[in-house]
């Protein structure tokens, strides 16, 4: 039997057994500080369209379908089962595998009771020449129905055929968002990124964007989307990203 | 000047719900704060620690006056299952929910 399958077919006999719901996202650009309840288990899907004009120009949609599980009360373990996605430029067009990943998230103290939440995060990405290692600061505060996040986040990145090829980022996520009733929630995201091929500052690449977010949730899912405008003038990213994260209780 | 009186209000706003303690710390007062109950101290505090990591997993806290006394068990009961609560966890949120409505009055 396929390695593959074998996954499939033990998550399938799991699901039964596993109740409720890991929680709703406010958010799709970034994390929140609290983890999903010890034994929940939630399927999301993840989508996101990015668009570029101009001599560069493509459209690029990539997949995410992810699970997520709550190990103890402030510990939670998630798996990207596949990142995959299209791409259509000038040149070319079609799809493919990008990665596989597994995700830890370590919650430290509470958003609402404390001070200030925090979490820490850490990601180990490998796909098809790829390695990459991510870790995340994860802090939030709840002023009652206003949620207000901020991520600081650190990437390694080794791809190419030999993983010669070494990039680093560093970014910062900001983002607000206000319960206008218990199951929709509005605001705003902003995400500043700056990125330095072979670890080295020398391109001074920095970019920024910002949009609103719009969250719904109803019994065991949610719909967050979230759309960001490029305010600065990179070449090859995005002048436009549209996220959406569909997240299911199983 | 104009946005200087948005982030004034801005600050306001913010102080004004900070301010406002959604979820008071456990007080023995509360133990014998409903008329004939008698709760326990530990339950109340696990009750206050549930409420404050499982129910913002999904939404943010409303001020526990908003709902009658009535209301709550129905209200958590709705959700207990979405949070992964086992009927001990629900009682122990409820009863500090109650325990702290009634300290209030």
């Amino acid at each position: 039997m396929k390695p593959a399958l074998r996954v499939v077919i033990f998550v399938a006999a799991l699901l039964p057994v596993l109740p409720s719901f890991g929680g709703a996202r406010h958010f799709t650009f970034l994390y929140e500080a609290n983890t999903s309840a010890p034994g929940s288990l939630e399927l999301e899907n993840w989508v996101t369209w990015r668009h570029a004009a101009g001599p560069g120009r493509f459209n690029q949609v990539d997949f995410r379908h992810e699970l997520e599980y709550g190990i103890t009360e402030k510990f939670q373990g998630n798996i990207y089962l596949a990142d995959w996605f299209y791409r259509s430029d000038p040149e070319h067009s079609g799809s493919s595998y990008s990665d596989t990943a597994i995700e830890l998230i370590y919650n430290l103290t509470n958003p609402v009771v404390d001070p200030i939440g925090l979490s820490i995060y850490g990601e180990l990405r490998v796909g098809d020449r790829l390695i990459e290692l991510e870790s995340k600061l994860i802090s939030q505060k709840n002023f009652g129905p206003l949620i207000l996040a901020y991520n600081a986040t650190l990437e390694s990145v080794w791809e190419g055929s030999d993983l010669a090829e070494r990039e680093g980022e560093f970014s910062q996520a900001l983002g607000a968002s206000y319960e206008i009733s218990p199951r929709v929630s509005a605001g705003i995201e902003l995400l500043h990124e700056f990125v330095f091929p072979e670890w080295r500052d020398t391109a001074k690449i920095r970019n920024f964007f910002v949009g609103p977010n719009v969250s719904y949730r109803h019994r065991n899912w949610f719909v967050t989307i979230t759309a960001l405008a490029q305010a600065t003038d990179t070449q090859d990213e995005p002048d436009f990203q549209l996220r959406t994260i569909f997240g299911i209780g199983l | 000047m104009k946005k200087l009186s948005m982030l004034v209000v801005l600050g306001c706003l913010l102080v004004s719900c900070e301010s406002t303690n959604y979820v008071p710390p456990v007080t023995s007062q509360m133990t014998t704060a409903r008329k004939g109950q008698h709760v326990d101290f530990a339950t109340l505090r696990e009750g206050r620690t549930l409420l404050v990591h499982r129910c913002i997993e999904c939404h943010t806290l409303p001020l526990l006056w908003r709902y009658s006394t009535k209301d709550w068990p129905g209200i958590v009961d709705s959700m207990s299952h979405r949070a992964s609560l086992k009927p001990a966890d629900r009682e122990a949120i409820v009863a500090y929910i109650l325990a702290v409505r009634s300290a209030e009055h």
